[in-house]
């Protein structure tokens, strides 16, 4: 049971986390959206949706030329879960080693 | 865009040599064809990088070219917020079910389900879904071709459709799934090749830092998308519940689409199954980060070139109309022959699932006596009569490519996908709480994609009890996928809890799919996961209830 319960732990939290940051965070806020623009989703401001001045992007937040949120979004949906998806492999690789001996 | 007046002859030769090669890698695949086995899931002998590779070109299906691109010029982040999605999906096929499936030995998802459950029913019924599914994905690729084939190198639509049908058709007939899998292989490589290289050409004529690496200059871009729409980035203006509806319709309807399932059947062992989907995502999440940074290359051209008016029809096209402006021709020319090779592997994996369905598993499973050579014979004739069929119904579908490929995800994830995760990771899962969340999940999906897009009835006025008026807001029918995943889990867990359990060598499949040598009745027994998906599911359809006045309509 012990090589049992590591496979769903770690299955577990791999597809938590791929699918919170990669899946569904990253699309959905893009990491802490609303500390970037300094904006929260209230009718008033849904109202000025249209307006000139709801868009108050904070300066110096870019990462390789990326807005942070941007950054932060490719590295979870894309390089993130590639990297979390080699480590799931490497460990389902040994534990399907010791279930063959 | 207006059609070309005439024919671009540069175009029509490139793609005409993706064409041919294609025919001959199918030819010269032929001959490790000896049996059914060969012929549907070429001898389970593919590599992880083959398979990866293969995997890339389904996935970047002729939507890269065609449509991405318009959805983020017009679509805001949402664009964006799927594409995402679809990217991280694939290490969710990966983590919930690509080995596993591989260890189960089926040739198809239809074949797995019904050896699973021990159900010659759920067979039929997921044939049916699979259908519906395929021919949604497949015909808006093929129509796709036809109108490459039309604006782009000046030939008429319907030869387009035809010559690229027949010779998917043929190449599908001919080589099998070894065919298939060289094919794609090698439409993967052109399709990088073709896309890379004209949208880094692109990005240096329009003065990004980070040309050679598109996904850099994409990063460039940001800030002037910002500066020209200055909303596009704020993910709030949509209800949250449109994101839980991307993530769902991603993560699950990439495990229930059979084309990419059939996938994992054909590579040597659980092992090359799970590198495969590694290397796979890699190479999508590259593609897709370069159809972003030709979005934003569209706006940033149409915001600062003087003279361009282009009508909304056009930004389709905008991935070839940015090369051209901004390349050459020869640039095009490679644009186009990638867009080609796109849509055939596509096209390709869907005739395969398609017939391996017909034959394998419905005729297969009526005529259990038939031996394997008729079988097989019978596979190359079925496989011809889909891809006549499938021309035959590109000439007029329904509805354009990525919208239609959206709501097959949705159906999929429903109706193929809940049964395939809680049959690898639930053992109680039973035919009875499958056959009922198979049918309430899928015919929401449909129903909801003939009443909203076939129909063109208004999402909130359509008659789905209660939950109708919550589909407002832009592209808000993406949350009928919500309501079909959600009751698909429920049902199927509810229904399998009150009806008796699964025989035991039902149940012990499950642990033979994880690996272990031996049978123990806790494994994956516990009430912990699928009281956890309720619980998810029932918060779910709340939350989508909820925020009416927040969010536009």
């Amino acid at each position: 049971m012990k090589d049992y319960k590591l496979e769903v732990w770690v299955t577990t939290i791999c597809f938590i986390i791929v699918a919170i940051t990669g899946g569904f965070f990253s699309s959905f806020v893009v990491i802490l959206n609303e500390v970037f623009y300094n904006q929260v989703p209230t009718p008033e401001a849904l109202v000025a949706f249209y307006g000139e001045n709801m868009f108050v992007v904070k300066e110096n937040l870019f990462v390789m030329g990326f807005p942070l949120h941007y950054f932060l979004l490719i590295m979870f949906s894309w390089i993130g879960v590639t990297i979390v998806g080699a480590i799931w492999c490497l460990v389902m690789d040994r534990l399907e080693e010791r279930q063959k001996a | 865009m207006e059609p070309r007046g005439e024919v671009f002859v540069l175009g029509l030769v490139l793609s005409i040599i993706v064409l041919v090669i294609s025919v001959m890698i199918s030819v010269w695949a032929r001959r490790f064809t000896r049996n059914l086995g060969d012929y549907y899931v070429a001898g389970r002998s593919i590599g992880a990088v083959n398979n990866g590779l293969a995997m890339v070109s389904l996935a970047l299906s002729l939507t890269t070219f065609i449509g991405l691109t318009a959805l983020i010029i017009e679509g805001v982040y949402i664009a964006v917020a799927v594409y995402a999605s679809f990217t991280a999906a694939f290490i969710g096929l990966m983590i919930l079910a690509a080995p596993y499936l591989r260890r189960h030995k089926s040739f198809t998802t239809m074949a797995f389900i019904s050896e699973r459950y021990g159900s010659k029913s759920l067979r039929y019924m997921s044939v049916v879904v699979m259908m519906v599914v395929s021919v949604l994905y497949l015909a808006g690729n093929l129509k796709g071709i036809g109108i490459v084939f039309y604006f782009l190198l000046g030939v008429p639509e319907v030869v387009g459709i035809v010559v690229g049908g027949l010779v998917v058709t043929l190449y599908v007939t001919l080589g099998g799934m070894y065919g298939v899998t060289y094919n794609q292989t090698f439409q993967t490589i052109v399709l990088l090749f073709c896309l890379m290289f004209p949208v880094a050409i692109v990005l240096r004529t329009l003065g990004t830092s980070g040309w050679f690496f598109p996904p850099l200059g994409y990063g460039d871009m940001v800030p002037d998308m910002i500066s020209f729409v200055p909303h596009y980035f704020w993910a709030m203006l949509e209800h949250p519940i449109t994101y839980i509806a991307i993530f769902l319709g991603s993560f699950f309807g990439i495990i229930g689409l059979p084309h990419f399932v059939m996938r994992f059947f054909t590579v040597r062992d659980a092992r090359e199954a799970r590198w495969s989907t590694v290397i796979c995502v890699f190479l999508v999440g590259l593609v897709n980060t370069t159809v972003y940074a030709t979005g934003f290359a569209a706006v940033y051209f149409m915001q600062t070139s003087a003279g361009v008016d282009l009508t909304p029809a056009a930004y389709d096209y905008m991935v070839f109309i940015l090369v051209e402006a901004l390349a050459g021709e020869g640039w095009l020319a490679l644009a186009v022959a990638g867009s080609v090779a796109a849509g055939l592997s596509t096209v390709s994996g869907l005739l395969m699932i398609m017939g391996a369905g017909l034959i394998h598993d419905l005729y297969g499973e009526m005529k259990p006596e038939v031996d394997d050579e008729k079988k097989l014979k019978l596979s190359y004739l079925a496989m011809f009569l889909v891809g006549v069929f499938v021309i035959l119904f590109s000439l007029n579908p329904p509805e354009f490519i990525l919208k239609a490929i959206m709501w097959s995800f949705g159906i999929a994830a429903a109706g193929l996908g809940v049964p395939i995760v809680l049959g690898i990771w639930w053992k109680r899962t039973n035919k009875y709480g499958v056959g009922a969340g198979m049918v309430v999940g899928s015919l929401i999906g449909f129903l909801g994609w003939i009443m909203i897009d076939y129909m063109g009835m208004n999402p909130v006025d359509i008659p789905f009890p209660f939950f109708a008026k919550y589909l407002y807001g832009p592209m808000g029918w993406i949350k009928v996928t919500v309501l079909a995943v959600t009751f698909s889990f429920i049902l199927t867990i509810v229904v399998s809890w009150l009806t008796p359990p699964p025989p035991k060598e039902l149940q012990r499949q499950v642990d033979e799919m994880h690996g272990w040598p031996d049978y123990d009745e806790r494994r994956y027994n516990s009430k912990g996961l699928p009281i956890s998906i309720l619980v998810v599911c029932v918060f779910l359809l709340w939350f989508m209830t909820t925020l009416y006045d927040v969010f536009p309509k």
